[in-house]
């Protein structure tokens, strides 16, 4: 046993070995990336939004709303994280907005990195002229994305009324992570046991005060307070 | 998850730092996982084993995991809560009296907010 700490590594104290503090995250290299990208955003003229949600719960689709909303106004462009596939960029180009398919061939969220690549295949698009708002839409994943910052500004998670109201509880890090909390898919409430109440409540317990906005991308219903929410941010 | 991408960049951390120090090996290494960091301790523990095994400097390097008390703000009493993680044996014991909610230890409220805890450190490391 060794005699300076009591452990059972006899080899670890020996005379010529030494000991360094080094307290560095194993994300530093992200992290690192993640701020050139911020920069990088606000050089292009525009604030960044990363959308995380699973699989399926409305995040194309609240895009493609959402552009159409705001389309003659604001410059608007996106980046699409997907496993395999082009189709949720070529739903967004329908809507006539620039967007770069992002596709990890199997990683569970996009990087800092990753989503660097993609500026400058944006950048390129624009030819010039500044954007106003670049979304970033994660890959469909409550986990992995939390750790990730790509160097947006603001974090907005989604939450479907079909996935049930008990999704912040399961998943904290990533509704604990959250700026705006958006409840989507409201026009499926009389079909689904879903409680507002308790998805606000616990999400709020995570993350007090904790902005949320239930809406239907499908119906417009309530579609009005997220567009004045992301005019608020281009006023900044 | 991600524990092996992780594993990865402790690996190349420690490469840097072996290189850095003009030293030969690492014999120790202690990381630090938030108790909220959303990091499996075992995967990071596997992955990190295997990938180790990849280079001289690291084939012989001891990892050791620590991972502090989550903490909790009470919003009903509005006191800070330790709560430690049960072990691995009092975790049956927990399931079969239905102890497992966490309750605030002042108050007895549940609505327990966690406070920071997301960190993922190479603290310390041991060379020779």
């Amino acid at each position: 046993m060794c005699d300076t700490c009591g452990c059972q590594l006899h080899e670890h104290h020996q005379s010529d070995s030494k000991v360094v503090e080094v307290n560095r995250s194993l994300l530093e290299a992200n992290q690192k990336q993640a701020e050139s990208n911020r920069r990088h955003i606000e050089q292009m003229g525009a604030v960044a939004i990363n959308l995380i949600s699973s699989p399926g719960s409305g995040k194309t689709t609240l895009l493609e709303r959402t552009i159409e909303a705001l389309k003659d106004t604001v410059h608007i462009g996106v980046i699409e994280g997907d496993i395999e596939t082009e189709r949720d960029a070529d739903r967004i180009r329908a809507k006539g907005v620039p967007a770069v398919q992002l596709t990890t061939g199997g990683a569970c969220h996009l990087d800092a990195p990753m989503v660097h690549g993609g500026l400058h295949v944006l950048e390129h698009f624009a030819k010039g002229k500044p954007y106003d708002l670049i979304f970033i839409e994660n890959v469909g994943n409550l986990v992995c994305p939390a750790t990730f910052d790509l160097g947006e500004h603001q974090r907005v998670i989604l939450l479907s009324v079909p996935e049930g109201s008990d999704k912040p509880v399961k998943y904290p890090t990533t509704f604990k992570g959250a700026d705006l909390l958006l409840i989507t898919k409201t026009d499926l409430l009389p079909y689904f046991d879903f409680s507002m109440d308790e998805a606000k409540d616990e999400a709020r317990i995570l993350k007090p005060g904790l902005d949320i906005i239930p809406l239907s991308a499908t119906t417009g219903d309530c579609f009005d307070p997220w567009i004045d929410y992301l005019k608020g941010l281009l006023q900044r | 998850m991600h524990e092996l991408s992780l594993a990865q960049s402790l690996i190349d951390q420690l490469l840097d730092l072996v290189r850095e120090h003009r030293a030969e090996r690492v014999n120790r290494v202690v990381v630090i996982l938030g108790p909220f960091s959303g990091i499996v301790r075992d995967s990071f523990e596997f992955g990190f084993n295997i990938l180790k095994q990849s280079h001289q400097a690291t084939d012989q390097a001891v990892l050791v995991l620590e991972t502090p008390d989550p903490e909790y703000h009470c919003l009903d009493c509005a006191k800070v809560a330790i709560i430690p993680f049960p072990q691995q044996d009092e975790r049956l014991e927990m399931a079969l009296c239905h102890q497992a909610a966490k309750k605030c230890p002042w108050c007895g409220s549940n609505r327990l907010s966690p406070q920071g805890g997301t960190e993922l450190l190479l603290n310390q490391l041991e060379m020779e």
